[in-house]
């Protein structure tokens, strides 16, 4: 068993888990943060993508103990007591999910990606997206909300307008 | 480009849809519905539909769906006939509801029923909008004061005539919706590449009752036929066992697979549905994959006639034609 302590959505938690935990299943079974979803476990689809250190990850292929004193954000990181995230908000009123399984790994990819590059172009959003699979939507709406969600970041407009 | 026409509903058979919408004392509704949501965004358009009915806003439907014990028979989310069908009932079982609240607030607006709508969330003399009682209150007097509380329950049912075994005529389904993909596409003639650049897609599917849900679903379809077209493929071992069950090596496309996506919806109204809507549904990736198959043809003259047309079969097609034409000898 190993112990590792994680700053988690800013918060520091703490585990003994057995060596090959994935982070995923630490974060999903240990920290009791289900957002994150197990699709493929082989790093293929992306519904567990979470952010370490600032750089969007597959969570199913680091360890929970390669992930010891990093800062790790997940998607329940990222509303708070205001409301929900810019992202989020226009994921919404984009109707940018469907069935909604492939959100959290896509939302992340696109908060990583924002956070690096405050204006992306839409192959840069479309490169960012890459490593996340979704069945329902053909990414269409998805790159239009990251686009209006970055307008809004960056303080050009107050409100989500499609 | 490709063109084609898709049914609604089971093939003659029956798929019944039922529905049940209650008004309560509050001016809200609720709807019972046996089908499943699948984020297709099936629910808001059955709550857009009975907000329509009633007068009231589409956030003002309750809608409870999917439990089979507790909701009213649905054949299910399937054969592109949620909104059509299960639209049908729920506008039926809605219409009963209005037609209870008339009857009950024609004697106190002093008019007949005939002569009243439902509008604003109100009840309306038709001609003079002054005249009206909040649907709320009448609501409450038919659960209070009449004692007939207002509950509609309605059935649909596709209407349908049995195909002839002789003549194969007949009507196996209740409506039809149509649609045109055009492709745009990019083949590397040196290694029968293809990549999608745009898809133009017009869809009629009657009245759009959310523009928004159907462009969502047609790029999905889009997405769908796309990898249908290019990429995706189970393949056997000899011994019958699929090689590629996962998605390291069943490829699907992703969002730098997408081409640039057009919707141009068609305004239609069909007269069987729920405010003039049919559906839309798998029909929004029938003619994807042909579409771009005519593309590849249009752009290297070869076509492709098993799916997916990947790399090989194009290139490989591209060299046959290339060895059955007569050798151009330049001056």
């Amino acid at each position: 068993m190993v112990t590792v302590t994680i700053n988690i959505n800013g918060e520091n938690r703490t585990a003994t888990v057995p060596p090959e935990t994935t982070l995923l299943r630490a974060l999903r079974d240990n920290f009791n943060l289900p957002g994150s979803k197990l699709g493929c476990d082989v790093g293929d689809c992306g519904a567990c993508t979470v952010i370490v250190d600032g750089k969007p990850i597959n969570s199913c292929l680091m360890l929970a103990a390669q992930a010891d004193g990093r800062k790790v954000l997940t998607i329940e990181g990222l509303a708070s007591m205001n409301g929900v995230h810019p992202l989020q908000r226009a994921f919404e009123d984009c109707a940018s999910l469907q069935c909604g399984f492939c959100g959290p790994g896509v939302i992340m990819s696109a908060k990583a990606l924002i956070d690096e590059n405050p204006d992306p172009t839409i192959p840069q959003i479309r490169d960012a997206l890459g490593g996340n699979l979704c069945r329902c939507t053909g990414y269409v709406k998805m790159i239009e909300a990251i686009q209006i969600a970055a307008r809004v970041m960056r303080g050009e407009t107050a409100e989500v307008n499609r | 480009m490709a063109c084609m026409w898709y049914p609604i509903g089971f093939t003659v058979a029956a798929n019944p849809s039922s529905a049940v919408v209650k008004m309560d004392e509050d001016g809200t509704a609720t709807l019972l519905t046996g089908t499943v949501e699948t984020g297709q965004g099936s629910l808001t358009i059955l709550a857009q539909i009975v907000a329509q009915e009633l007068g009231i806003a589409t956030d003002d439907v309750v809608v409870v769906s999917a439990d089979t014990d507790a909701t009213p028979m649905d054949t299910g989310a399937i054969a592109s006939r949620t909104t059509y069908v299960t639209g049908n009932a729920a506008r039926m079982a809605a219409e009963k509801v209005k037609l209870m609240l008339f009857d009950v607030a024609a004697p106190m607006l002093g008019v007949k029923p005939h002569q009243l709508e439902a509008k604003d969330h109100k009840i309306v003399v038709k001609g003079y909008p002054q005249r009206n009682m909040h649907i709320a209150d009448v609501a409450n007097h038919a659960r209070v004061v009449t004692g007939e509380p207002p509950i509609g329950s309605a059935s649909f049912n596709p209407a349908t005539v049995a195909l002839d075994p002789e003549t194969g005529q007949g009507k196996p389904f209740g409506t039809y919706v149509y649609a045109t993909q055009i492709a745009e596409v990019d083949v590397d003639d040196e290694t029968g590449e293809v990549e999608v650049i745009r898809m133009v897609a017009s869809h009629d599917c009657g009245t759009p009752i959310n523009p928004m849900l159907v462009e969502g679903q047609v790029e999905g379809g889009i997405s769908m036929g796309v990898g249908f077209a290019l990429q995706e493929e189970i393949l056997f071992n000899a011994q019958g066992v699929q090689i590629n069950p996962n998605l390291t090596n069943y490829i699907m496309p992703t969002s730098l697979d997408m081409p640039e996506i057009e919707v141009d919806i068609v305004d239609n109204y069909d007269p069987t549905g729920p405010f003039g809507a049919k559906g839309v549904g798998e029909p929004t990736l029938v003619p994807t994959a042909a579409a771009i198959l005519n593309a590849i043809y249009n752009a290297v003259g070869v076509r492709i006639t098993s799916l997916p047309a990947t790399a090989e079969k194009v290139f490989n097609a591209i060299q046959a034609k290339r060895e059955a034409e007569p050798k151009q000898i330049t001056a």
